[in-house]
This record gives structure tokens, sequence and C-alpha cells, in this order.
């Protein structure tokens, strides 16, 4: 199931709202929200549920074994074989097919592609549960004992299936012990509408641009690639981050406070500063859990670096142009760091804002090729290679046609609600006056994307695919 | 791996973290308004606390109170308009049934059909659906931007395939042909352009230009109508499943569009490599196979690149790229397989041909340039040109101005071109009845869902044949034969549509009329060929339509067994240089 929907939103959230409500005491009020975490899980994957509570099982097994031999081989045996054993799960059912169909490519040889399908949310449900294993590990959370208080942690609906992906010590303690006062609920309805119009009203509306630009790449001048590249940038960012959202605020309307995962990306200055903004709770996890793997021994600085920006890109999809991607951005922050912070702070701001649009738009564009030879013609067209046109009829005519849509998409990359919130903040009317303005735009948002939802492709969000 | 070694990073990273996120928290997850939580944590001490701020925090929860009661309501009120409002049933304006409530299955509910299609039922039966989507097209879509180019009001939809004259790629050397070009015949009558009706002629050459012969066949009129059934609608309804969400406004579309991606990549390989020595005649039809690895010529087949200019929903041909050739190919192969039987081959163009301001054209490729390679590419096969014919009435509504297909009207100036040149009597547009459904939305609109269109529908105006006919409809192999009308009745829609009168595409239909010139006609088309088959009723004994792409027979047996005198092939542009063209291959090795 997918948020983006009426039924969610007016069906399963209501039931699940209600039964919330009219359970007793935090034991049955988590028993609750398991089933109604299996059941949106199990919705559009039946079979995949199983997989899911087999990881979940094994993972929380391992935790207690790790508990059990603390500081003895047992543990580094629990931990090996549970960090195995998702790696493995995740490299079955996603990576497989790529990498046979690359060992007959190099090889000339023909083993049959498996053809396995892509469980929901299994990319953003083992990061989770690795966190966990390697923070028992670790010692940096106390082990979860009970088995139905771990599958809470991991199959939480709001989080499940396409992040952010929360670190058990996130909500360790709020699993057994939270309250909901009566602005939590009213912040998370707010946020859920928030993301809901991100993903309604721009995503889906920017898709359509993207879909005509890139989407037909061999007709398309270097205006309308450019143009096709910056609505794919953002259309990304407002289904993502919308995403993220409105599971930042259902899990607050269940008492759980999610970090945030995305700090308005595109007002970074440097590259290293946008994967400090963008899908937060990803680059955390790397750069927690894989950076500092000491596998390459001195050169683990740069090493950790490949590794890290490698994997990145792998995440996001079993094909090569995610990995070029991956190490692309790789590649900035490496140059980024041989220039050094101080340097970096020396270029004129101008500059620096410039370079790093330039980069992230241009990544974008990896991002969304998948097949390489379009992704060739892809970078001829933004710089104007071969007969090209600068710009074309076609482009005036869209350019016109979703004029106030893009200037209305740009504007909301900024952070307007964090400048809203400071301006709250200096006296009590004004924070009153912008609760009760965040009030009216929440209800204006949710009705004109419940509206908009009547007619929409149910377009799934992006990152359900990762 | 050392404890020690591990931990320090870690802690170190946990504290950055922590920090990090504690200012991101600071920045972002600070609740509007001031919590019970928050004051334990944050506020001063009880002591401390003055009646101001007493105050302060109760006019915070009322607004917060009032945030949820407002927000909470809507959801409310939305669950009780999902679930206790009546579900609509039919979307008129999309020329579908909804989704219906699933049956349990448990296969379905394994592979998630089930669950999922509770879900979609309610999203697509949302009451009032049809006046919500009105009110989507007319207030919130314009919001988007400004129409283009003044009093033009012009909406792109999709992609355009612009391009400036010199970088029109140069064609590939026409393949060697053994007859002569059809095209560069323009003279000279031939066996079937002076009234032959003979079943057996192979006829090499045709006609271009010539002037209309007509002949009519005065018979009584029998109106035949049927109710529109539920089986033949429901092939439309498409269900709203998440996987198949982006592509959903080609979904809606006639298969036409939907088809081409899957087949060509599937089916041309098998067929070539199935059939290799049937083919080493033919190398240069083979060949063009590939064509549907080809991104451009894929381009081709795409029908929701849409322009709307003056009011006028106008598909972008984006070229065929090769696949004129190919389809060429595709279609001789028919005349080597039946050397007996006349093969005509007539592509119709879009009405971007005839309706595109000139101001536009660069956005578009030419179809006049693709039928003249076709034409040249022809082997035993008749071009029947239907470009030229239908050119010469574009100030008469050929055309449907907010759906994809041409109108009747059209079909009937393309139908007498091959009724010229095929030699055989054709009835004139004086001898039907003619019937007009007003509030015409097409599917352009579906498409688009432009209030252009939206609110300035036509009139849908066909032909009612006087003749004689019975009409038999089958299945895709030729089986389970039932009776029905050559016309649907489309009474029980308050908005009609070329698929509610010409009915759907994936059945075989013969169609017997009392005509007595021994002629056989069988039809490969595409739905376009559908609005052809009233206007030759007065013309062939017998007509065969089939649709290419649901046809489940060996073609040349099929021919052989309804002793067909006459093959058309006639389908739009798109179709013919589109991945579509490959089922004409691919019905040959069925």
């Amino acid at each position: 199931m997918i948020f983006s929907r009426l039924f969610f939103i007016y069906l399963f959230l209501p039931a699940c709202l209600l039964t919330y409500a009219a359970a007793r005491g935090t034991k049955h009020k988590n028993t609750v929200l398991i089933i109604f975490s299996l059941i949106f899980y199990a919705w559009g994957e039946p079979a995949f549920v199983l997989l899911m509570l087999l990881s979940a099982f094994v993972n929380y097994a391992c935790g207690l074994l790790i508990e059990k031999y603390r500081g003895g081989k047992g543990d580094s045996a629990a931990t090996a074989f549970a960090v195995v054993f998702d790696i493995l799960m995740l490299g079955v059912f996603k990576y497989s097919g790529f990498v046979v169909e690359n060992i007959n490519a190099l090889f000339s040889c023909s083993i049959p592609v498996p053809d396995i399908r892509l469980p929901i949310g299994i990319s953003f449900y083992t990061f989770q549960t690795l966190s966990y294993i390697i923070d028992c590990h670790w010692e940096k959370v106390d082990t979860q004992k009970s088995f139905k208080n771990y599958l809470l942690y991991l199959a939480l609906f709001p989080q499940l299936v396409a992040g952010p992906i929360v670190r058990y010590s996130t909500i360790e303690k709020e699993i057994e012990n939270r309250s909901v006062s009566v602005s939590d609920v009213a912040y998370g309805f707010n946020r859920i509408a928030l993301g809901l119009g991100k993903k309604v009203l721009l995503a889906n509306q920017l898709s359509i641009i993207v879909d005509n630009t890139l989407g037909g790449i061999e007709n398309a001048t270097v205006v309308g690639a450019w143009y096709g590249a910056i609505a794919y940038a953002m259309q990304i960012y407002f289904d993502f981050s919308g995403y993220s959202d409105i599971a930042i605020g259902l899990g607050r309307l269940f008492g759980f406070h999610f970090d945030e995962n995305f700090r308005h990306p595109f007002v970074c200055k440097d590259i290293t500063e946008f994967w400090q903004r963008w899908h937060i709770s990803l680059s955390t996890f790397f750069r927690d859990y894989l950076l500092y793997v000491p596998i390459f021994g001195k050169r683990r600085k740069y090493g950790g670096l490949f590794l890290v920006w490698l994997c990145t890109g792998i995440w996001h999809g079993a094909s090569w142009n995610f990995v070029l991607w991956g190490l692309y951005y790789g590649l900035f922050v490496f140059i980024e760091m041989l220039i050094g912070k101080k340097r970096m702070k020396k270029i004129p701001l101008v500059i620096r804002h410039i370079y790093s649009k330039a980069v992230i738009i241009v990544g974008f564009g990896i991002f969304y090729f998948e097949k390489l030879s379009n992704l060739g013609i892809f970078f001829r067209k933004i710089v104007g290679y071969g007969s090209t046109q600068l710009i074309g009829l076609q482009d005036r005519i869209s350019l016109t046609n979703n004029m106030y849509l893009l200037i209305t998409a740009v504007i909301c990359t900024f952070p307007l609600i964090e400048g809203f919130k400071k301006l709250s903040e200096k006296n009590f009317a004004a924070k009153s006056a912008v609760n009760s303005a965040a009030a009216l735009c929440s209800a204006a948002l949710l009705l004109l994307s419940s509206i908009m939802l009547v007619d929409a492709t149910t377009n799934p969000f992006l990152y359900f695919r990762f | 791996m050392s404890k020690k070694k591990n931990t320090g990073k870690p802690e170190g990273n946990n504290k950055r973290e922590a920090s990090q996120a504690k200012a991101a928290t600071a920045i972002l997850e600070k609740p509007e308004t001031d919590t019970t939580d928050e004051n334990k944590t944050e506020a001063a001490p009880a002591a401390a606390e003055n009646a101001t701020e007493k105050k302060h925090r109760r006019v915070s929860n009322t607004i917060a109170l009032a945030n949820t009661l407002l927000v909470g309501g809507m959801i409310a009120f939305g669950s009780v308009y999902m679930t206790c409002l009546r579900h609509e049933t039919i979307a008129e304006d999309e020329n579908r049934y909804l989704t219906k409530f699933p049956t349990f299955s448990m296969s379905s509910y394994l592979k998630g059909d089930y669950t999922e299609g509770i879900a979609d039922y309610f999203d697509d039966t949302v009451h009032n659906r049809a006046k919500i989507k009105q009110f989507i097209s007319d207030k919130l879509l314009p919001l988007k931007g400004e129409p283009y180019g003044g009093d033009d009001e012009v909406e792109l939809y999709g992609i355009a395939f612009e391009h400036t004259p010199q970088e029109i790629p140069e064609l590939e050397p026409v393949p060697p042909i053994t007859d002569p070009p059809a095209q560069l015949i323009t003279e000279g009558d031939t066996e079937a352009s002076s009234g032959n009706e003979s079943t057996s002629g192979k006829v090499t050459t045709t006609m271009e230009d010539t002037s209309g012969q007509t002949t009519s066949e005065e018979d009584t009129s029998e109106e035949q109508t049927e109710k529109h059934t539920e089986k033949q609608t429901e092939k439309e309804t498409e269900k709203h499943t998440e996987k198949e969400t982006e592509k959903q406004t080609e979904k809606q579309t006639e298969k036409e569009t939907e088809k081409p991606t899957e087949k060509p990549t599937e089916k041309p390989t098998q067929t070539t490599t199935q059939k290799p020595s049937e083919q080493t005649t033919q190398q240069q039809t083979t060949i063009p196979v590939k064509t549907g690895d080809d991104p451009k010529a894929a381009d081709g087949e795409v029908t929701n690149n849409i322009l709307i200019v003056n009011k006028r929903g106008i598909t972008l041909y984006g070229g065929g790229w090769g696949g004129e050739k190919t389809y060429a190919s595709y279609v001789n192969e028919y005349h080597k397989a039946l050397p007996n039987v006349n093969i005509w081959s007539m592509p119709l163009p879009t009405s971007c041909s005839f309706y595109l301001p000139d101001k536009y054209k660069n956005l578009v490729q030419s179809e006049k340039a693709d039928f003249d390679t076709m034409a040249a590419c022809y082997n035993g096969v008749n071009a029947v040109d239907a470009y030229t014919a239908l050119s010469q009435h574009v100030d008469e509504p050929i055309y449907s101005r907010t759906d994809h297909h041409w109108a009747p009207l059209g079909a009937y100036y393309a139908a007498q071109e091959f009724a010229k040149d095929a030699g055989v009597p054709f009835d004139d547009l004086s001898t039907y009845e003619k019937c007009v459904l007003p509030g015409y939305v097409g599917t352009l609109y579906g498409f688009t869902k432009s209030s252009k269109l939206l609110n300035n529908p036509e009139d849908f105006i066909y032909y009612k044949t006087k003749n004689n006919v019975t009409v038999t409809q089958y299945n895709t192999y030729f089986g389970n034969p039932y009776k029905t009308s050559l016309y649907l009745n489309p009474a029980g829609w308050d908005k009609s549509s070329y698929y509610l009168v010409f009915g759907m595409d994936d059945n075989i239909r013969h169609i017997k009329t009392e005509c007595r010139n021994g002629r056989t006609l069988i039809i490969f088309k595409d739905s376009y060929g559908n609005a052809l088959v009233p206007f030759l009723t007065g013309s062939f004994e017998n007509i065969y339509l089939c649709d290419i792409r649901y046809f489940n027979l060996n073609a040349a047996s099929f021919a052989k067994q309804v002793g067909a005198t006459d093959i058309l092939f006639s389908m739009c542009s798109y179709s013919a240089v589109g991945g579509n063209k490959t089922h004409i291959h691919n019905n040959l090795y069925k």
C-alpha cells in the first residue's frame, strides 16, 4: 500500500487511528500497531510479509545471542551471522539478476537470470535491522528482549517500506513508553498534509514534465535536457521528502519521534553539504557503519569514502547508472576534501552555488537513465554536442504551460517553513498566527491533494523500488 | 575487528549524529505548539510560571486542538464520503466501467491482486467522480501555467518530435523490389481500377488520384442495434495498479498504444528464429525487425503526445525512422504467401497531417513522406492513397477534434478511394442515414485532462448503411460465434464514443452483405479500420474484420479458409510504423 492514495488516507489510516485510540496501555497499542503494520505490508505483498517476519526473527534471535555471549566469540559469531544473513537476503532479492546478467556479459556465458521480484521496502528494513545488530554488538543499544517489540520497531508501517531508515536507538525508549499530546496529533496531521501536498501537487505534476523531456531524450534540445533534469531533481526531492514527511507525521501520531531525513538539500553550497541534507538517514548509516570499516588499511580514509559512495549508488538500484551516480558524487566529495573546507569557503558563494546545483542536476540525469546509451545521449544534449538545438518550440510551450508550477516548486525547495517558525519565535502573537495559518494551510493541502487523487494515477513513491 | 577500535569511532559519530539530530530537531521538529511533554523538560520550574505563560499554553493548546479537529475532521469526512456515499460505476468521459469490488480467490490474494483490488475499487469509484474530475480540469490544472501562443491557446502533452528541416535524417536506400514501384505508375488503368471483380487477378499496380467512380446499391435498411455489453466495455477498464500507474494515460487508450511496447521486443525475435527458412527469400523484410529496438522507431508509437491548439487535440506523429519500410516488407510477405489474393495497403494519416497550424509543423514528422516510402517498397502490394483522398476534404469534419481517431466521414472518403482502386461498387454517402450524437468528448481528453477539450465537446456523426447485413462476431481464434450488429447502440451512455459505435477490437467480425460480386475482403486493421466497414457493405460480398493485434490464427490459412479475394491493411500511421506492425509479420507465422 502506498500513502498517496485515497484508500490509505481515508480508510486505512482512520481505521488504524481509531483502533489505536481505543486500545488501552502501550502494550495493547503496540499490538494494534503491529497488526496494522502487517496488514499494511501484506496488502500488496502477501507472500513477502513472511520474508520480513523471517528477517525480523533472525535478527531478533541474533540480538539475544549477542547479549548472551557478550564480549565472547558467540557475540562476534552472532553478529557476523546476522550481518551476512541480511546482506545475503538483500543480495539475493535485489542484486542476483544484475550480478548474473553481468557475469553472462563478461564471460559470454548464459546462466539463467533469476526472475526475482524485489520485495517492497527490503532495502529499508534490512538496513534498519543491520543497524540494530551492529549497535547491539557495539553496545550502543540494549538488546530487545521481546520479539513483539522488535517486530514493532522493524515493521512500523510509517517507515517500513520507504524509510527513513530509523535507528533502533531513536525509538528504543518510545517503544515501551510514549505519550501523545494534542500538539503531537496536530503536528502529525500537518506533516502528513505537507508530505501529501509535496507528492501529489508537485512531484506528480513535475513527473509529467520529466516524462516529456528526459523520456524523449533523443528529441530534446540543450535547454530541454537541462529543464528535464532540473524538473527530475525537484520531482525526486518532493517525492521522497514528501514520503518522509508523511512517515514522520504518522510516527508522531503514534508518539514516535523520527529523525529528519531531508533538510532542504538544494540550498547547499557544496556537494558534501548536499549529502548532509539529502536522505540523511542513509548517509549517516553509511558513515557510521561503513566509513570506518578498516579494510583499506592506511588508506582507509579514501578507501572508505570510495566504498561508501559505491554502496550509496548500488543501494539505489541494481543498475550501472546507480553505481556511476554514487561514484560521481563520491568524486566531488573527494575533490572537495582535497580542496579543504577553508579554501572552499574562500570561493565566492555564487560560484559555489552554481557549481553545486550543476553537479546535482547532472547527477539526477545519471540517476534517471538506467539505460546507459540514453545516458550518453543525455550527456551530449546537455553540452550541446552534435546538431542539438539550443531551445525548441516544444520547450517554449512546455515552459509556458508549466510556468507557475515550476516557480512554486523552486520556491518550495527553500526552507520556508523554517522561516515562518523563526518568525513565530518573536512573540506569542506571531506564534499563534503562524500556528493557525499552518492549520489552515494543512487543511488546504489535504483538500487539494485529495481532489487531485480522485483522478490521479496511483503514482507510487519512487523510492519504493529501492 | 577489535571492539575498542570499532566502538571509538561510532561513539564519536554518535555524538556528532546526536548533535546533528538535535540541530535538525531544533530547526524542524519542534512542534508548532507547546506540548505537555516539552513543558516538562523545557519549561521553567512550575513556581516561575506566571499567569501569562499559562494563558499562552492554553491558547497554544486550543490552536492545536482546533488544528487537530480541522484536519482530523476532514479525514473523518473523507472516510464517510468514501464509504457511505454511492460508488460510481461508470466513467462517461473515459468510456469505461469503473473498477468493481474484487472477488476473492486464494491465488488472487497471494498475488496481492485481491487486496489491491479493494483499494482500487474505493479509489476508482469515488462519489461524484466526474464532477471532481471536471473541477480538476477546469480549476486546478490551469493553475500550472499559461497556454502558449496567444489565441492559439496551445497546450503540449507528451513529447514533440521537433526537428528543423535540415535535421530530417536521410532515408536509407530502398530495398530492392522486383515489381515497379507503385508510385511510379501514375497513369494507366489497371484491372483493379477498371471495375474488375475477378477474384484471382494478381494486381501489381495501383492508381494514384484518378477520379472516383462510385456505384451504389440501395438496400433496405435494417436497424440492428445491440446493447453495449459489459463484457465489451470491460476491455477498456483498466486497473490502477501501482506498477502500471506511470503509464496510466497510455493504458486508458486503446491497446494501440499499449501493445507495441510489449510485443515488438518479444515476438519478432521469436518468429524470425523459429521460421528462418521461410524468410530466406525476403532478407530485407526480416532485417527491419530490429527496429523494435530502435528507440526512435518506438517513439512513433506513443500516441499520448498531444498538442492542443485552437481547442483541437492533435497527436504528434514522430516518424517511422525506418519502420515504414519494415511495414512495407511485412505486407509484402502476404503477397508471397498468398499470390492469388489482392493485397491492398492503405495506411491512414492522423489529424496532424491536416490540422496542425503551420507554425507548429516542425513538432511532427511527415506522414506523407513515410507513406510514399512505403509505397516505393511494396512488392506485389497495391498502395491505396487515402492521404490524398482525405486531404481534399479537410474543410469537412473528417477527424475528431477530441479523439485520436478519425471521424466516420474520413473513413468514408478513404473507403471510397479503396473501392475505386479495388474496382468494386461503392455506396454514395447520400444513401446512408446520418446519426448525430452530441456532447462527444473523445480519448484525447482522457490523455490530457484538458479543459479545452472537456468544455468544447463535439458532435459524433456517423452514417448508418441501409444495406442488409448479417454480422457474426467471433473470438480471436475464430470461434464462439454469435450474431451482433454493425453498430453498437450507445443509447445507454450519456456521452458517446468511437468505440461505443464501432465496438472493440479484440474479436473477429464477419459481415455478410447482399452484394453479389464474389469478392471476399479481409481487413487487417487497428481501431481506425473499424469505421471503414459500414462503407464497404455495398462493395464486398463478405468482409472479415480482424485486428492485427488480436488475431490468434495463421493469417494465410485464415485467408484460404474464408476464401479471401482481397486483403486490405488499413491502420493509422502509428500502428503501421510503430510496434504494432510486428503483429502483421507474426500473424503469418502463428
